[in-house]
C-alpha cells in the first residue's frame, strides 16, 4: 500500500499553515515527519486522517485518487492515526474501549470472550502488551498508548500515524515503544511518526521527511541524510535579522544561582538536576523545544512552584521556599509566556492592571486605601514611554493588540527596582514591530545591569540577544554554550533534540 | 442610527417583560385595567404599601450584598438561605437568652452573632474550596437544606416557647427589637443600615486594597496567583463577608419584622439574593435597585392577587422573564461592544 499526498494546501483564517506539501508513505517502512511546533506537520496528518479538508492537493492510494471525508472514511482506507491527546474512555474496560463504536458480530450484544481472545492474539503477535479486562483509570500513559495503536489494529489499519508519541513517555518505555513499532513494520504496515526530535528519527525511521512553515524542505532516506543535515532543514532559517553583539560580561559573581533543580510530578521528572547561573547584565538564553521544561523552570526561581530538591540562591540569599511577594519586592520580575492567563485581567482596564502589580506597594497606599490618582499618572506614564496604542488608561486591557499587551506588561515589570527579570517567550505571536522594540528594551536592560533570563523557543531570539545559551531538553541541562562568533547553530538544533554537550 | 440601536437595546427587554405579563393576564381572564391599577397600587399607593416594599427590599439587599460579595471573588454562593437562616438562629438566641440586657447593648450583640453564624456557615464551603478545591456551588447549596431543618428542629425542640403548641421560639423582649423608622409601619431602621452596608460594600471592593485583591481573584485567580496574591486567603475571607452579609439579613428579619425565630422566617430571600446579585451585576447599586424591584414585584403581585385575583405565581414567572431578559441582553451587548472595538 502507497499514499501519495501532492501539493496539499490548507490555509488557517488566512494564514497559509501549508504551502503545497509533498508527502508519501508506503507499507513496510517507519517515516519519521519531522519539523518545528508550528511546522505543519499535525495538519498535514490530520488532513490524510480526515480530520480537516486541504485547500488544494490530491491524495491517491496505490495510484488511485481518494477523497478522505472523515476519520472513519480514513479507517475504511486502512488509515489510522493516535493523536498526542489520548481519546480512552476512563471508566470502561480495555477491550470495551478498544471496541467502542463498532458494530461487532451479535452486536448489541457483544461476544465479549471472542473479542478478548482476538486482542489476546494480536497482542501476542505484535508484542503489545495489553489486558483487555482491566479499566482505563488505574492504567499508565505507555499503557493506554498501547492501547491506542491496539484500537488501530483492531480495526485492521494498514497506516498508523502517531503525533508526537514519545512526548508522554520515559526513556525506558520509548525503547520497548520502538520494539512495537518495529514490528509492526515488519507485519507490512506503515508508519509515520510525527516528531521534532532529531535522536529519535535517527534511532527508529527509515525514511524522513522534513517540514518548515508549512513546506516541505527535505525528503530522504535515512541511510543518505545525517543529525546535521537534518537540523539545519528543520531550524533553517538564516539568522541574520539582528546582529547579535558580543559583550563581555563578568561572570565570576553570579546574582542568581541554582544549583541541583529537580522538580517530580508524580514519577515525571520536570526538572532533573538543574544548574545555571546568570551575572549581572548578563542575559542567558535557555533554547529548546517547548515543553522541555521551560515552564517549570520559570515558574520555580519566581516562586509559582515548589522545588522537590535543590536550591535557588539571588543575591547571595536562598530564596527557594520564599514567597512570590518576597522575591518580587526583591529585585525579580516574570514575563509569564501565556500572558492572558498568567499576568492580566482581561475585562479590567490599565490602571487595574497596573494595580494588580502594585496594589501591596505602599507607594500606592494610604492607609489600605488604594491611590487612584497614581496609579492613573503611572499608567499615563507607562503608556507614553512604551509607545502603547490604547483608546485611554481607562480601556479594557482586552481592546489592545497582543503586542501592546505585551509591552503594558513588560512595562509594568520594568517600573520598579529590576535585578532580574524573566522573560518567557517574550515576543511569541508579535508583529516584528512590537517583536523589535521588546528586544530592544531586554538589551537596554541588560546594559542597564539587570540580568535576563530569556526563555524562547524562537531559537533566532536567542541567538541574537544572549550572552550564554544553555539548552533544555526533557528537564535537563544539555550543556551551556558561549554566544560568540564560534558558535555552531547546527549543535544547538542537535542539543535541542538530545545531544549533551561532551565536555560538561 | 446609533441613538435608535441603542433606544432599541433598552426597550426589547421591557417590551417583552411587559407582553408576557399582559399575555398571561388574558389567559388567566381577568381584566387588565385592574389587575395593573392592583399591581401599582400594591406598590406605591399609601405609605403603608410602599414601607412594605421596602420592609421586603431590606434582606434582599442585604443577602444580594453577601452574594455580590461572593461572586466578585469567584466564590459562587448560593447558600445565602442557609447562612440566613443560620444568622437569624444566632441572634434569637442571644435575644431569648439574654433578653434582659438593655437595648444598646443588646441589639449590637445580635448584630455580631448573626453575622458571624452566617460568615462561619459560608466558611466552610469557602475552606473545603480554597484547601480542597471542592465545589462550593453544591456545597453551599446544600447547607442550606442542613441550616433551615436544623433551625426546624430548634424551634420544635430547646429554643420551643412552651406557652404555645406552635413550632416557634418565645416572643423577643421589647429590647431585642429594632426600632420602628415610619410609626403604624412595619419599616424598621434595618433597612438604614442595610443602605449603610451597601455604601461600606462599595468603599470596601473598589477603594480599598483588600476589595482589589478580591475583585482580581475573582476576575482571573492564576494571574492574581502569579503576581502573589494569596488567592486561597481572598477566597476564605470573600465566603465569611459573604455569609456574614447573608446572617445579617436574617438578624434582621428576626429582630426587625418577626420578633420571634419560626419556620419559614425567609420568604426565599436567599435564592431571590442571588438573582437580585445577577441583575445588578455584582455592584452595590445594581444589588440596591434589584432589591428594590424584587421587593416591588413581590408586594405588587400579592396586591394584584387581592384585587384582581391574579394567583401571585405570576410575579415568579415575570421574575424568571425579567433574569432571561436580562442574560440576553448582558450577551448581546457584550456582542456588540466586542464588534465595535475590532
Amino acid at each position: 500500500m502507497q499514499i501519495d499526498m501532492r501539493n496539499i494546501r490548507k490555509t488557517f483564517f488566512g494564514a497559509p499553515v501549508l504551502k503545497g506539501v509533498d508527502f508519501c508513505v508506503h507499507s513496510g517502512e517507519i517515516h519519521a515527519l519531522l519539523g518545528e511546533n508550528g511546522a505543519g506537520k499535525s495538519t498535514l496528518m490530520n488532513i490524510l486522517y480526515g480530520l480537516y479538508k486541504p485547500d488544494d492537493g490530491t491524495i491517491t492510494i496505490d495510484g488511485e485518487e481518494v477523497s478522505i471525508e472523515d476519520p472513519r472514511d480514513a479507517l475504511s482506507q486502512g488509515i489510522g492515526m493516535v493523536h498526542q491527546h489520548f481519546q480512552l474512555v476512563n471508566t470502561l474496560t480495555v477491550s470495551e474501549n478498544i471496541t467502542l463504536g463498532l458494530r461487532e458480530t451479535g452486536y448489541p450484544f457483544s461476544k465479549r470472550k471472542l473479542i478478548d481472545q482476538r486482542i489476546k492474539e494480536l497482542s501476542e503477535t505484535f508484542g503489545l502488551d495489553v489486558d483487555p479486562a482491566k479499566l482505563i483509570k488505574g492504567l499508565s500513559v505507555g499503557e493506554r498508548q498501547r492501547i491506542e495503536i491496539m484500537k488501530l489494529l483492531y480495526r485492521s489499519a494498514k497506516i498508523f500515524i502517531l503525533d508526537e508519541p514519545t512526548a508522554v513517555l520515559s526513556p525506558p518505555e520509548v525503547e520497548s515503544f520502538f520494539n512495537v513499532l518495529r514490528e509492526l513494520r515488519n507485519a507490512g504496515n506503515g508508519v509515520v511518526i510525527i516528531t521534532h526530535k532529531i535522536g529519535e528519527v535517527m534511532q527508529i525511521s527509515d525514511r524522513v521527511t522534513v517540514l518548515r512553515d508549512g513546506e516541505g524542505v527535505l525528503q530522504s532516506r535515512l541511510e543518505d541524510t545525517n543529525e546535521h543535515e537534518l537540523s539545519k532543514a528543520m531550524i533553517g532559517r538564516t539568522l541574520t535579522q539582528r546582529e547579535h553583539e558580543i559583550r563581555s560580561i563578568d561572570v565570576t559573581s553570579p546574582r542568581l544561582v541554582l544549583q541541583d533543580v529537580t522538580i517530580h510530578d508524580g514519577k515525571l521528572s520536570l526538572l532533573q538536576n538543574l544548574s545555571i547561573s546568570i551575572a549581572p547584565g548578563e542575559i542567558m538564553g535557555i533554547a529548546g523545544v517547548d515543553g522541555n521544561g521551560q515552564q517549570e523552570l520559570a515558574e520555580a526561581i519566581i516562586g509559582i512552584r515548589k522545588l522537590s530538591s535543590g536550591t535557588i540562591t539571588f543575591n547571595g540569599n536562598k530564596v527557594d521556599g520564599r514567597s512570590i511577594i518576597d522575591r518580587m519586592n526583591n529585585g525579580m520580575g516574570y514575563i509569564p509566556a501565556d500572558r492572558h492567563n498568567d499576568a492580566i485581567l482581561l475585562p479590567m482596564n490599565l490602571n487595574q492592571n497596573l494595580l494588580l502589580k502594585k496594589h501591596l506597594d505602599p507607594n500606592y497606599l494610604n492607609h489600605h486605601f488604594l491611590k487612584r490618582k497614581k496609579a492613573e499618572s503611572t499608567t499615563k506614564n507607562l503608556i507614553k514611554e512604551f509607545f502603547i496604542k490604547t483608546p485611554s488608561e481607562n480601556t479594557a486591557i482586552r481592546y489592545l493588540s497582543g503586542g501592546n499587551q505585551q509591552k503594558f506588561v513588560l512595562a509594568r515589570e520594568l517600573d520598579s527596582d529590576l535585578q532580574l527579570l524573566i522573560a518567557f517567550q517574550p515576543t511569541r505571536g508579535l508583529d516584528l514591530g512590537a517583536t523589535d522594540f521588546i528586544q530592544s528594551q531586554l538589551l537596554d536592560l541588560a546594559n542597564r545591569g539587570v540580568s535576563i533570563l530569556l526563555i524562547s523557543t524562537d531559537l533566532q531570539e536567542i541567538i541574537s540577544l544572549s550572552d550564554r545559551i544553555a539548552v533544555l531538553y526533557k528537564g535537563e541541562n544539555m550543556g551551556i554554550l558561549e554566544n560568540d562568533d564560534q558558535l555552531d547553530i547546527a549543535l544547538v538544533g542537535a542539543m535541542m533534540g538530545g545531544k549533551r554537550l561532551e565536555n560538561q | 442610527m446609533k441613538i435608535n440601536r441603542n433606544i432599541i437595546h433598552y426597550i426589547w427587554p421591557v417590551a417583552s417583560v411587559l407582553m408576557t405579563a399582559i399575555l398571561l393576564l388574558i389567559l388567566i381572564g381577568v381584566d387588565l385595567g385592574s389587575a395593573f391599577s392592583g399591581f401599582f397600587r400594591g406598590m406605591f399607593g399609601n405609605i403603608y404599601q410602599i414601607s412594605e416594599v421596602l420592609v421586603k427590599t431590606t434582606p434582599l439587599l442585604l443577602a444580594g450584598l453577601g452574594c455580590s460579595i461572593g461572586f466578585q471573588c469567584g466564590f459562587i454562593n448560593l447558600g445565602a438561605e442557609g447562612q440566613l437562616y443560620m444568622g437569624a438562629l444566632a441572634s434569637s438566641v442571644v435575644a431569648i437568652f439574654l433578653g434582659h440586657l438593655p437595648h444598646l447593648l443588646l441589639i449590637p450583640l445580635m448584630m455580631v452573632c448573626g453575622f458571624l453564624a452566617g460568615g462561619l456557615w459560608a466558611l466552610i464551603p469557602g475552606v473545603m474550596k480554597a484547601k480542597f478545591g471542592l465545589s462550593e456551588v453544591i456545597m453551599s447549596l446544600m447547607f442550606n437544606y442542613i441550616a433551615i431543618q436544623f433551625i426546624a428542629l430548634a424551634i420544635r425542640t430547646w429554643l420551643k416557647d412552651p406557652e404555645y403548641p406552635f413550632p416557634m421560639s418565645q416572643p423577643f423582649t421589647e429590647s431585642a427589637q429594632l426600632p420602628r423608622l415610619v410609626p403604624r409601619t412595619r419599616l424598621h431602621i434595618g433597612f438604614i443600615i442595610a443602605i449603610v452596608l451597601a455604601a461600606l460594600v462599595y468603599i470596601f471592593l473598589w477603594k480599598t486594597a483588600r476589595g482589589f485583591q478580591i475583585r482580581a481573584c475573582g476576575c482571573n485567580p492564576r494571574a492574581s496567583f502569579c503576581v502573589g496574591v494569596n488567592v486561597n486567603l481572598n477566597i476564605i475571607l470573600s465566603s465569611l463577608l459573604s455569609g456574614g452579609l447573608a446572617g445579617f439579613a436574617g438578624f434582621v428579619e428576626v429582630s426587625g419584622v418577626q420578633h420571634k425565630l419560626m419556620d419559614g422566617i425567609s420568604s426565599n430571600y436567599g435564592y431571590l439574593a442571588v438573582m437580585v446579585s445577577l441583575l445588578g451585576s455584582n455592584h452595590p447599586l445594581g444589588v440596591a435597585i434589584a432589591a428594590l424591584l424584587l421587593g416591588a414585584l413581590d408586594i405588587g403581585g400579592l396586591s394584584m392577587q387581592r384585587s384582581a385575583g391574579v394567583p401571585t405565581s405570576l410575579t415568579t414567572v415575570i421574575l424568571g422573564m425579567i433574569v432571561i431578559v436580562f442574560l440576553l441582553r448582558h450577551h448581546f451587548g457584550k456582542k456588540e461592544k466586542e464588534i465595535s472595538h475590532e
